[in-house]
């Protein structure tokens, strides 16, 4: 691999100016984390009844059970998303206009609309005009929905990637066209897709935190629940933050680490 | 049909104004983010091990962390903490520090599609390595960053729906429509027009970002 750009700029630093650099950011992060701390401190937010309940056992399997919930409704958004964006790109793809129109209008609209709008759709419209979903689909369906759409386009990407001469090929082999699609370029593209169909699973994770909203079980609303029993509002939501931050990074780390070329 | 006109009639001059506020929350929070990004960005070029490893740290954190959770913590949590925050600069705050992380790791992308030669070449010109990065790599990072940009600046336009979770004293698209539907009948089609205004103002970005892309792209 060739130098990185910074590595180039400055080329190695001096052993005097290592432990320069690293003797001031010494001093900076101790006062930064001085600063928070005495800021919790004189916030009373290091109260020992704040934060025994991480202790419990019970604690954990509740935001736990939360994790599961938030889990459960992201795979079922996935598994929607990843069907119905494969009916939108054929759609898409397809050389009928009476398939294509509406299959664009169709990736347009739930691509536009912020998944918030849908769900309160799916909360507030739908039970008016007679149509009652349970709690996990008001949050499932909207996220599948709206994810569906861009995982159209992200499959198209990888379609509009594989090389014309296989599509030739394949057609002059005598292949059908559902043939040509299925066994062919399709496998392929999702070769090239795989990474960015992963990295897509982060935005499915970030939104069903909306779960609260429609009262759903997930990890943000066992969070309120938590936070409702223990008035405890920073560290829950501490500790709430960072198990997010620790589901998405590493599905962003196995998103990259499929992204290297595999030979 | 008839609801939409009927609405519009009704709530027309409310839904102009909640796609204003939509608009002026986007354009800060994305202006604000961008400028974060591109700090955080030089920053994190130069040889300071440290101030790098906190930068990966607060790019991770804020590419990774949920925008509602960050927002909800803000304005719910921090005032535990006796940092009061009002509930717009909430939503933008929220939205700059999230939109700075994207920016960070994008640029980072754009920077390395500029080949170590040219920053060589710079430097062997006698030129120091911060005119290098303003003149040589950020020109050359940006032009390559369009298309990213463009999609971050829409999924922001779309995450300013979150200023719905908190008691906004405006009303931007989405606490608009979700208040019209409680209060009245006239919930689908407020929802149908809300949606059309954003699918309208995406299409306007994406137009906005395609004409750019066009203009500055690089051919390599």
């Amino acid at each position: 691999m060739s130098r990185a750009i910074e590595d180039i700029l400055f080329g190695g630093p001096s052993p005097r100016a290592r432990v320069v650099t690293w003797g001031l950011s010494a001093a900076v992060a101790g006062l930064l984390a001085y600063a928070i701390v005495a800021r919790f401190h004189a916030a009373g937010q290091f109260e020992l009844r704040l934060w025994e309940f991480f202790g419990w056992t019970t604690t954990w399997a509740f935001l736990a059970k939360g994790l599961l919930g938030t889990l459960a409704s992201a795979a079922m958004a996935a598994v929607i998303a990843l069907v119905l964006g494969l009916v939108l790109l054929l759609g898409r793809l397809s050389r009928l206009r009476l398939a294509r129109l509406p299959s664009v209008a169709v990736i347009e609209f739930l691509r536009g609309v912020p998944t918030l709008l849908l769900i309160y759709v799916c909360f507030l419209v739908l039970p008016s005009v007679g149509i009652k979903l349970s709690t996990y689909w008001m949050l499932t369906l909207p996220v599948g929905l709206s994810t569906a759409a861009v995982v159209a386009e992200v499959y198209r990407a990888g379609v509009l990637a594989v090389p014309r001469g296989q599509t030739d090929a394949a057609r002059s082999l005598g292949l059908t066209e559902a043939q040509v699609f299925f066994q062919v370029v399709f496998p392929q593209a999702l070769r090239y897709i795989v990474p960015a169909l992963v990295a897509q699973m982060v935005i499915v994770v970030k939104e069903t935190t909306f779960g609260y909203v429609v009262t759903y079980g997930e990890l943000m609303q066992n969070a309120k629940v938590l936070i409702a029993n223990y008035q405890a509002l920073v560290p829950v939501y501490l500790v709430v933050a960072a198990l997010y931050c620790l589901v998405n990074y590493a599905i962003s780390k196995a998103s990259q680490r499929l992204g290297r070329p595999m030979h | 049909m008839q609801g939409v006109s009927g609405l519009l009639s009704a709530y027309g001059p409310a839904f102009g104004q909640a796609l204003l506020l939509t608009w002026k929350l986007t354009a800060i929070s994305f202006v604000a983010g961008f400028a974060l990004g591109m700090v955080v960005t030089v920053l994190r070029l130069l040889p300071l091990q440290t101030l790098r490893f906190f930068l990966t740290g607060y790019v991770e954190i804020f590419r990774n962390i949920p925008s509602a959770v960050l927002l909800i913590f803000i304005v719910f949590a921090l005032p535990d903490l006796q940092v009061l925050i009002d509930y717009e600069p909430s939503v933008i705050l929220t939205l700059t520090l999230v939109c700075s992380a994207f920016t960070a790791d994008y640029l980072r992308t754009g920077i390395n599609t500029v080949g170590g030669g040219q920053v060589e070449a710079a430097l062997s010109l006698g030129m120091r390595p911060m005119s290098v990065i303003f003149a040589v790599v950020l020109p050359q990072a940006l032009r390559a960053v369009v298309q990213p940009m463009t999609s971050l600046l829409m999924a922001l336009m779309l995450s300013t729906s979150l200023a719905s979770q908190v008691p906004f004293p405006g009303k931007e698209l989405t606490t608009l429509v979700a208040k019209l539907a409680n209060d009245s009948a006239a919930g689908m089609p407020a929802f149908a027009v809300a949606a059309a205004l954003y699918v309208a103002s995406g299409l306007l970005i994406a137009w906005a970002g395609a004409t750019l892309e066009k203009k500055v792209r690089i051919l390599r």
